[in-house]
């Protein structure tokens, strides 16, 4: 009996605990490697740059990962191809051939994550003027005005993309209203850019680095707002090239007057692996073997080289190139231009220490010649191959190069174009000023006029390939030069679609495996993961 | 023992009575081997009785003449017999087919199987699956009606997959089924095969629900061996030794095939990579069972050592494990005290960094078979410059790769009866689980050789702690027919998880690097290596009880209800959830006008309807949360971006399963022919998933939240006969059966809308690409494949394809769009069936096992990647490379691989899944109470028009019907085994 009371208290004292005890009652809530929101509040200039940051960080990966706008821009225009490249690959499902065709679909990779990407960035700048809105990142005065205008042109130039690519998307700035968004035209896309860039470039830092090394300051803002007054005309129906010429003036003058950026004599400067001070780099995306490891984060190396080329560097990892150059458009070089002979790779190939290369499979020597057969068979060692920027000797499967987003030349030259087109002289000598680094030991082949400029282009258009041959030329391109001009100063940097676009040649011409296709390809589709996520969005015409 | 008894009995029996009738006789099986042990009793006087000696005979003295005896046995049926003067009577015990008194086990208790209102299935050890299974999913293969155990790769550290009733949840929420050791949570690999003696299943809603939360995948409940009835003392030996086989190669070109068709390729050798990867594995298990006591204090203690070799090289699979459990009742027997431990390891080699690379089956079948294994030096051939291609023989051996994994769990429960009719039980338990996984490449390894990773290696390290308390009352009674319990109860459940991770390359040479020594590498230097280290806690909490109440066995009732709390979804608006059921039972045959039919010896009518929750798998969805996100460059230095984890959505709650089951329980013709029919309706409300959401407005482009509605609606049959019986010939057969249909009812939830009525998920691969495998819709069943059809070839061999319209489109003109795009097939089995049979022949047994699952499609990945003429990497392709694509022409050179309708096949097989052979030599001299010797074969053969390898895939999650050409290849094992008892 004296048992069955001990057994029984020993009962009631387990019921008592337990109720008494509220930890059995009460659910677990703590989180280990995140933290819930409401426990962090930013304060100081280090937590808020933690968050801010955090906004650019999508340009990059817009533009370079896998399929990023790199390709959307370079694989569909005329200067280069990702051929099959038999016993290695590239093949995958046609995906580069449908690129290069332009018969891309609405579920083709590169049509998704150029949209993705860039509206991660727009997410973020949402997120964060909400947040400032709000008070919980705790800036305030001058530079919660700084940083608000900061975060709505870094907002525009993610809208720039997606304008260019895409057009008719939709315009989103609050980030609390969670209706579905309703799609905005082409037009208003553009004049929202504009207007936003307009409204809050005042209030920018006028810093060209340090702080200031691949933020929108007040310079970057004026150079995407020349690019979308160049572009003014695809995008919104009117030119404004005298814009155009005043927002380049913004830029070259503080150029001229502080220093800060400018000309490099050397054509390789702003594309070395250390090219973060490079002061014609205007807005940079950096990068770093170490710090930035997506995979494929920024991997030119990776992607153009032939496998045997990783003794050439002393690659951490064997490459497994396909991109090459298309033959025709390295035939428009002048055969004196550095360019040609600094930004590709050509010929014999040697190892680090200088032993000739040979092609693994074949036995054949690694000697890039100019030759691609057709988009649907080469070799791996057929091509020339991208070396604009400089591939460290030891690095991995990334890059720590920096990516020149804006850079100086550019400004010059967009100027120098829209000169041109609003009936202005002096387009001649701001070509030459670009032209003048890559002719150093021909200084006379530099020298172009505002009446060359004028003239048609020296690309060979028409069907070259295994398939078919034609010569379809150039020279019926107005300001067809320019063009070319463009061509060899900004090849390899992820823009040829746009410059041909704007010179009416990306679905008029024919080039490599490619026959001219039809206007509705001057836009992507709507990728069709987005539009089973939103019943607003039409899809583009031609889709 | 049983002679003292009999003894003991007779003595007191000579001293106490006079004019005593004297009854002896004999107790026999239907086999004529006598039974020992059987009590016989007067059934005037159920005092006065005995129990049989080892030859199985007996003496009983009667104060009446002509008594009537009542002889009972465990496992046979009860029966009366007559007696006459001076005669001996002959008994022949039949064993019991009549179920009814059988113990089924419903979760914080039992119940008479005759009572029983909801669906629940049992599976005695005697039916187990008998050869080298895996693990204890495997033993019930096919023995369930509506339970689906897959078997998806012959992988010996992998396990089974099992799915209850049709897919019931679309990926947020947890899928697995709760499986309880001994009322302990745990998993199908917890204990050993050969240390189980019955598995229950509870199936539908209402027998599940007093589980709540976890009950939803079902429950399964495993009772492992353990000390009981009057034979205690005993040593029990299992042990068996098996091989294996592939159970069907995929038919590659031969290196004369390869080299005709392309001639620049050939390099000379021949190689047959398939048979250069696999060997004759040789697997031997031994299981020791010990148990004793007395009915005071029993023990019982078992070691099961196994090595286990798959047939791919060096993939083997060693386990250690024991287990002892101890009880003790002490104060009348009113308090009883249980010690449970369990201690296990296990340990596997690697050849990839988490388990057996699949690479090198699918590299083996597409490497270049003219290519040598080895260069004259004696290093591996490869070559680095083919992509996606790599010795699959240096893979195996260039790598040293070991996981272990060690488990101890103890348990104890302390069962209070203050008085007869009430039991206080406390259950606790505490598993702790180490995990560590160390893996280093040499560098002769592609990694180093190609990938600038030299001597690639990794360390894994996790514990993960699981701890458990019950507290429950229980209060049972019977008065004047009226038959009643009510339960109540109290669990709390807490789950621990630590990881650590590291990575590190650049050694200089393979002799002082590797796993044991990962700090030396110049990665970590470099800043290249990889560190991570993690921890979660989650925890469970509910409140239970259950009452039920029988009138004379004939109107059976059942409700309970559980409310419980999840830690996943601290945050939300709906942590704690109320999960309801109730279950009725009527018992016809008790019913007095059914009295007179004889012929029926059971029919009951069962309908039960239960509501069941799962939580989301991933805690913390409910709150905006915060974690690091990528580098980035501010004024001259990199610093850690702070980024929002995930979108918020605080109004997630519970996915919500109500169930309606109704069921038949028959017996005819003396039980010699039994079986349930059941009929459910299942549908899910609220079904997590991580939904496809627009961004902006989304921080992210998913949520997971809780959508629309999912119900399976099925009929299941189980038909147990005695087909056959004579005095040494006995055939017992068992039909399963279940047909279940998937429809998806909706996708939108109350909150939470899907803007279109489909998404697609899942992924199938070729030739490196990429695309969606299946297509999920409302109105449609789960595992639709989603993809082009194509209806014939042209005069070159270039798909016609059928276009949205069902207009035919050439393959030039084919825009490849994705409105194009067709459900060309599902994955998701509809019918299956198992025919379980076992003859018993005078010692000998012979038990057939067959199973099959009907009305489904495959997606056929080998063909898909190895019968495409284009073969612009060079690799080997399948014979049927050649064959006439629908009769008409080879496949054109200019069709790139693809995902398309022609490589979609009918899965349905038919599988003689086990056949297992033994002869019982019985009682063997003095110490050896039994000896039985085996042979059976696992996987014997499969009746199916499939091409590829085993149609037995994984029907998991959304994209069920997937043959992947990574998969490891399916065996058929031949095994030889012994069983003693001492």
């Amino acid at each position: 009996m004296k048992t069955s009371i001990k057994i029984w208290s020993l009962g009631v004292l387990a019921a008592t605990t337990l109720v008494g005890n509220t930890a059995c009652t009460e659910l677990l809530d703590e989180s280990y490697s995140q933290v819930v929101s409401e426990k962090y509040s930013p304060t100081n200039d280090a937590d808020i740059s933690y968050l801010v940051n955090a906004a650019y960080i999508p340009w990059r990966q817009t533009m370079l990962l896998w399929n990023g706008v790199v390709r959307s821009e370079e694989l569909c225009a005329d200067q280069d191809v990702i051929p099959a490249r038999l016993g290695i690959g590239w093949v995958d499902g046609y995906i580069y051939k449908r690129w290069h065709q332009h018969v891309w679909t609405t579920e083709d990779d590169g049509v998704l994550q150029g949209w993705e990407r860039t509206f991660e960035g727009i997410n973020t700048c949402n997120r964060l003027l909400s947040q400032i809105e709000d008070g919980v990142i705790g800036v305030t005065g001058e530079a919660k005005t700084e940083l608000v205008s900061e975060l709505k042109v870094l907002r525009a130039s993610y809208y720039y993309i997606l304008c260019d690519l895409y057009g008719n998307v939709p315009i989103v700035t609050d980030f609390k209203d969670t209706n579905l968004p309703q799609q905005s035209t082409r037009k208003e896309v553009y004049d929202f850019i504009v207007r936003e860039i307009t409204e809050n470039i005042g209030n920018l830092s006028e810093t060209a680095r340090g702080y200031y090394y691949g933020r929108f300051n007040k310079w970057a803002a004026y150079t995407l707002l020349a690019k979308m007054y160049l572009n003014a005309e695809v995008y919104a129906g009117t030119a404004q090239w005298n814009e155009c010429i005043a927002a380049c003036d913004q830029v070259i003058n503080f150029a001229k007057s502080s220093g800060e950026y400018g000309l490099e004599s050397d054509i390789n400067a702003p594309f070395l692996t250390e090219n973060e001070n490079s002061k014609e780099i205007i807005f940079g995306l950096p990068f770093d073997e170490v710090y930035v490891t997506d995979w494929n984060a920024f991997d030119f190396h990776m992607y153009t080289l032939a496998p045997e080329n990783q003794d050439t560097y002393q690659l951490k990892a064997r490459p497994w190139g396909g991109v090459c150059a298309i033959p025709q458009f390295i035939d428009t070089f002048d055969p004196d231009d550095q360019r040609l002979a600094d930004w590709y790779i050509t010929g014999q190939q040697y190892s680090y220490a200088g032993d000739s290369l040979f092609e693994s499979t074949t036995g054949v020597p690694l000697d890039y010649p100019n030759v691609v057969p057709s988009i649907d068979e080469s070799y791996p060692y057929q091509g020339y191959r991208w070396g604009k920027f400089e591939y460290a000797i030891g690095i991995t499967n990334r890059l720590s190069n920096d990516w020149p987003q804006f850079r100086y030349a550019d400004v010059l030259l967009m100027k120098a174009e829209a000169l041109m087109r609003a009936g202005k002289p002096g387009a001649g000598a701001l070509v030459t000023e670009v032209r003048q680094r890559a002719f150093g030991a021909n200084p006379a082949k530099a020298v172009v006029s505002d009446a060359d400029l004028n003239a048609g282009s020296c690309y060979d258009y028409g069907r070259r390939d295994t398939y078919s041959t034609a010569h379809e030329g150039g020279a019926d391109i107005k300001y067809g030069r320019m063009l070319d001009e463009l061509g060899w100063e900004f090849c390899q940097e992820g823009r040829r679609r746009q410059d041909l676009i704007r010179f009416g040649v990306f679905t008029t011409k024919s080039w490599f495996s490619h026959d001219a296709s039809d206007a509705t390809k001057n836009l992507y589709p709507i990728p069709n993961k987005i539009m089973l996520t939103n019943s607003n969005l039409k899809q583009n015409p031609g889709y | 023992m049983k002679h003292l008894l009999s003894l003991l009995t007779l003595l007191s029996v000579s001293f106490t009575a006079f004019a005593q009738h004297t009854i002896t006789g004999e107790v026999e099986d239907q086999m004529g081997e006598t039974v020992p042990g059987a009590t016989v009793i007067l059934k005037d006087n159920p005092t006065i009785g005995t129990i049989t000696d080892l030859d199985g005979k007996f003496v009983l003295e009667s104060p009446k003449a002509n008594p009537v005896l009542v002889i009972s046995f465990i496992g046979y049926a009860t029966q009366e017999v007559a007696t006459e003067e001076k005669k001996t009577v002959k008994i022949i015990l039949h064993e019991d087919n009549q179920l009814l008194d059988e113990v089924v086990l419903i979760g914080y208790g039992t119940q008479r199987k005759g009572d029983v209102t909801s669906s629940v299935a049992s599976v005695k050890a005697d039916n187990f699956v008998k050869g080298s299974v895996k693990d204890v999913g495997q033993l019930i293969q096919g023995k369930v009606a509506g339970l689906a155990i897959t078997n998806p790769s012959g992988d010996p550290s992998g396990g089974t997959q099992l799915r209850l009733r049709g897919t019931n949840t679309i990926g947020g929420a947890n899928t697995n089924p709760l499986i309880l050791i001994d009322g302990i949570p745990g998993d199908f690999s917890t204990v050993a095969p050969e240390d189980v003696e019955s598995i229950d299943v509870l199936k539908d809603g209402s027998a599940a629900a007093i589980y709540g939360t976890r009950g939803t995948n079902g429950v399964i409940l495993i009772t492992t061996k353990a000390a009981k009835g009057s034979d205690i003392n005993s040593v029990e030996y299992n042990g068996y030794i098996s091989t294996s086989t592939i159970a069907k190669k995929l038919e590659m070109l031969s290196a004369s095939e390869y080299a005709a068709l392309y001639p620049d390729q050939n390099k000379g050798f021949d190689t047959d990579w398939q048979d250069e990867i696999t060997r004759v594995p040789v697997s031997h298990v031994h299981n020791i069972t010990a148990m004793g006591g007395n009915t005071k204090t029993n023990y019982i203690a078992n070691i099961n050592i196994s090595q286990r070799q798959g047939i791919l090289k060096r993939s083997n699979f060693d386990s250690f494990q024991g287990r002892a459990e101890i009880n003790h009742r002490l104060f009348d027997d009113k308090v009883k005290l249980k010690f449970g431990i369990l201690g296990k390891k296990t340990e596997a080699n690697n050849t990839g960094s988490g388990g057996y690379d699949g690479y090198i089956f699918s590299q083996a079948t597409r490497r270049n078979p003219t290519e040598p294994v080895k260069n004259e030096d004696g290093s591996w051939y490869e070559n680095t410059s083919k992509f996606e291609y790599e010795n699959p023989v240096s893979k195996i051996y260039e790598v040293d790769g070991n996981r272990k994994r060690t488990t101890l769990r103890m348990n104890g429960s302390i069962t209070y009866n203050p008085i007869r009719d009430l039991t206080l039980q406390a259950v606790g338990s505490y598993e702790r689980q180490n995990y560590n996984n160390g893996y280093s490449e040499t560098l002769e390894h592609i990694s180093s050789l190609r990938d600038g990773l030299s001597g690639w290696t990794t360390i894994t390290a996790s514990t993960s702690m699981e701890k458990l308390l019950e507290l429950t009352a229980r209060y049972e009674k019977e008065i004047k027919g009226h038959k009643f319990s009510v339960l109540g109860g109290y669990s709390y459940n807490e789950t621990d998880y630590e990881e650590v991770y590291v990575n590190n390359y650049g050694f200089q040479d393979d002799y002082f690097g590797g796993w044991h020594n990962i700090g030396i590498g110049s990665a970590l230097k470099d800043g290249l290596a990889g560190m991570s280290s993690s921890k979660a806690t989650t925890n469970l909490i509910g409140f239970f009880g259950r009452a039920t109440y029988a009138w004379r066995n004939r109107y059976l009732l059942m409700g309970a209800l559980r409310y419980e709390g999840a830690s996943q979804l601290w945050g939300t608006d709906n942590a704690w959830g109320l999960f309801p059921s109730v279950s009725l039972g009527w018992r016809l045959t008790e019913e007095k006008f059914m009295k007179n039919i004889s012929w029926l010896n059971d029919l009951k009518f069962r309908a039960g309807y239960g509501v069941t929750g799962s939580q989301p798998s991933r805690s913390f969805l409910g709150v905006a949360m915060l974690k690091y996100g990528s580098y980035a460059y501010s004024n001259g230095s990199w610093i850690q971006t702070i980024v929002p984890a995930s979108n918020a959505n605080p109004d997630l709650k519970w996915e919500e399963k109500k169930e309606t089951n109704i069921g038949i329980d028959w017996a005819v013709l003396d039980s010699r022919l039994s079986g349930t029919i059941d009929f459910y309706n299942r549908d899910v409300d609220g079904l997590i998933y991580e939904y496809a959401v627009p961004t902006p407005p989304n921080l992210y482009n998913t949520t997971i939240a809780n959508g629309g509605t999912m119900r399976n609606r099925g009929i299941e049959i189980l038909i147990n006969a005695v087909a056959y019986r004579s005095k040494s010939f006995e055939w017992n057969t068992t039909v399963t059966f279940s047909y279940n249909k998937n429809e998806l009812v909706s996708l939108n939830g109350s909150v939470f809308k899907t803007e279109y009525d489909y998404f697609n998920t899942g992924q199938v691969e070729y030739s490196g690409q990429v695309t969606d495998s299946h297509r999920v819709q409302v109105g449609e069943s789960i595992g639709n494949f989603w993809g082009f059809k194509v209806v014939d070839v042209d005069d070159e061999g270039r798909w016609i394809y059928e276009d949205r319209n069902g207009n035919l489109v050439n393959y030039t003109d084919f825009t490849h769009a994705a409105d194009d795009k067709k459900v060309i097939g599902n994955g998701l089995p509809n019918y299956y069936a198992g025919w379980n049979n076992t003859f018993t022949y005078k010692g000998w047994d012979l038990g057939i096992t067959m199973r099959g699952a009907f009305d489904f499609q495959l997606i056929n990945s080998a063909r898909m990647n190895y019968e495409n003429a284009k073969n612009s990497r060079f690799e080997n392709r399948l014979t049927s490379v050649s064959d006439l694509v629908f009769g008409k022409h080879t496949l054109s050179k200019e069709v790139e691989p693809e995902f398309n309708s022609y490589y979609v096949e009918d899965g349905d097989y038919w599988k003689i899944d086990n056949i297992s052979l033994g002869y019982n030599f019985g009682a063997l001299g003095k110490y050896v109470k039994s000896l039985r010797l085996y042979g059976s074969v696992l996987n014997a053969f499969t009746f199916t028009g499939y091409k590829g390898i085993d149609p037995e895939v994984s029907t998991d999650g959304l994209t069920p019907g997937y043959d992947t050409r990574f998969r490891y290849p399916s065996t058929r094992s031949f095994t030889i085994g012994l069983n003693v008892k001492f």
